[in-house]
């Protein structure tokens, strides 16, 4: 997934994603983190695209089904700054209106969503490490 | 790991990260329990494996055709579950924080209804704690039933054998 030159002008300075929620579900279990992030990094871009391709055909009922079930995801993930954009934009798909204002939530969507799986899988090459290290270490003792 | 005492859990959800964390978070919070869970995109895959594996919990989305249009919404894929065994604890889950949505479930037969929201995998292992308490006391029960028949028969043998002896006594004293 990569931004295009609009979605470019939006500017994220921070990190969009918060790991402890999911650190803390899964008892900081490592394997279990990169597992869920797998998932993750494999549903949402996905997700987005039936979103875009609801948007060119101005569905509204698929922008209100993906931007629901998408909330569910980036809430185990940490990724607070999307839950107002996703809200929104399934408001707009339940009222059936707006499809202008829903493509510019879109960009912020994407923009966001193309940090945070930036963001993500980074973070799980320091998972994979430590799932290697831990391979490594219980082989050298046995 | 004796396969009578496995309490199976099916997960029908149609968000595979919160359906695996979800699993991930249940596997760690009852990791001494004997469970065993089973994940489901939609509640007709779900059925299919329903009567074979009788799970005693269901966690059903509410909005389970978000993706799929075709496939039944969470309060048919309950009243499919309550048909087949109205014993099957099932908790509801959904994102909207809505009193009708809630309320259709319980009327649908659900046990408890947890809303999507930071607290939600805490909402649902209280929710399975307070199932695992009903479960404990109702097999103290059974245990307790066996116990009083088990008292009631050795009573029985006791007063029989007394009145066998007292009648086999009182005819060789004649």
């Amino acid at each position: 997934m990569k931004a295009t030159e609009s979605e470019n002008n939006i500017q994220l300075s921070e990190p969009v994603c918060d790991f402890r929620y999911l650190i803390d579900i899964v008892n900081g279990k490592t394997y279990l983190i990169s597992g869920i992030m797998d998932v993750f990094l494999k549903q949402v871009p996905e997700d987005i695209q039936c979103i875009n391709e609801a948007i060119t055909n101005t569905d509204y009922k698929t922008i209100k089904s993906y931007t629901h079930t998408m909330k569910s995801s980036v809430s185990i993930m940490g990724i607070s700054i999307l839950m107002p954009v996703l809200m929104e934009m399934e408001n707009l798909g339940i009222a059936e209106t707006d499809i202008e204002k829903i493509k510019q939530l879109n960009l912020k969507l994407k923009v966001i969503c193309v940090q945070a799986i930036d963001e993500i899988k980074k973070e799980k090459l320091n998972y994979n490490h430590a799932i290697l290290k831990k391979t490594i270490n219980k082989n050298s003792k046995s | 790991m004796n396969k009578k005492n496995q309490i199976k859990i099916f997960i029908v959800e149609d968000n595979n990260v919160f359906a695996l964390a979800l699993k991930a978070d249940l596997e760690t919070s009852f990791v001494n329990m004997p469970i065993q869970i089973h994940l489901f995109e939609t509640g007709e895959k779900c059925m299919e494996k329903l009567k074979q594996e009788k799970p005693q919990i269901v966690i059903l989305d509410y909005h389970l055709n978000s993706k799929n249009s075709d496939a039944a919404d969470g309060v048919k894929v309950l009243d499919w579950i309550k048909k087949e065994n109205n014993e099957t604890y099932v908790i509801m889950l959904t994102r909207d924080d809505n009193i009708d949505i809630a309320l259709q479930s319980l009327k649908h037969g659900a046990n408890d209804y947890v809303v999507k929201t930071d607290t939600q995998f805490r909402k649902i292992i209280f929710s399975l704690f307070n199932f695992f308490k009903i479960m404990n006391a109702k097999s103290e029960l059974k245990r307790y039933k066996y116990i009083l028949i088990a008292t009631f028969l050795c009573v029985s043998l006791l007063v029989c054998g007394v009145l066998a002896i007292w009648f086999f006594a009182s005819a060789l004293l004649r």
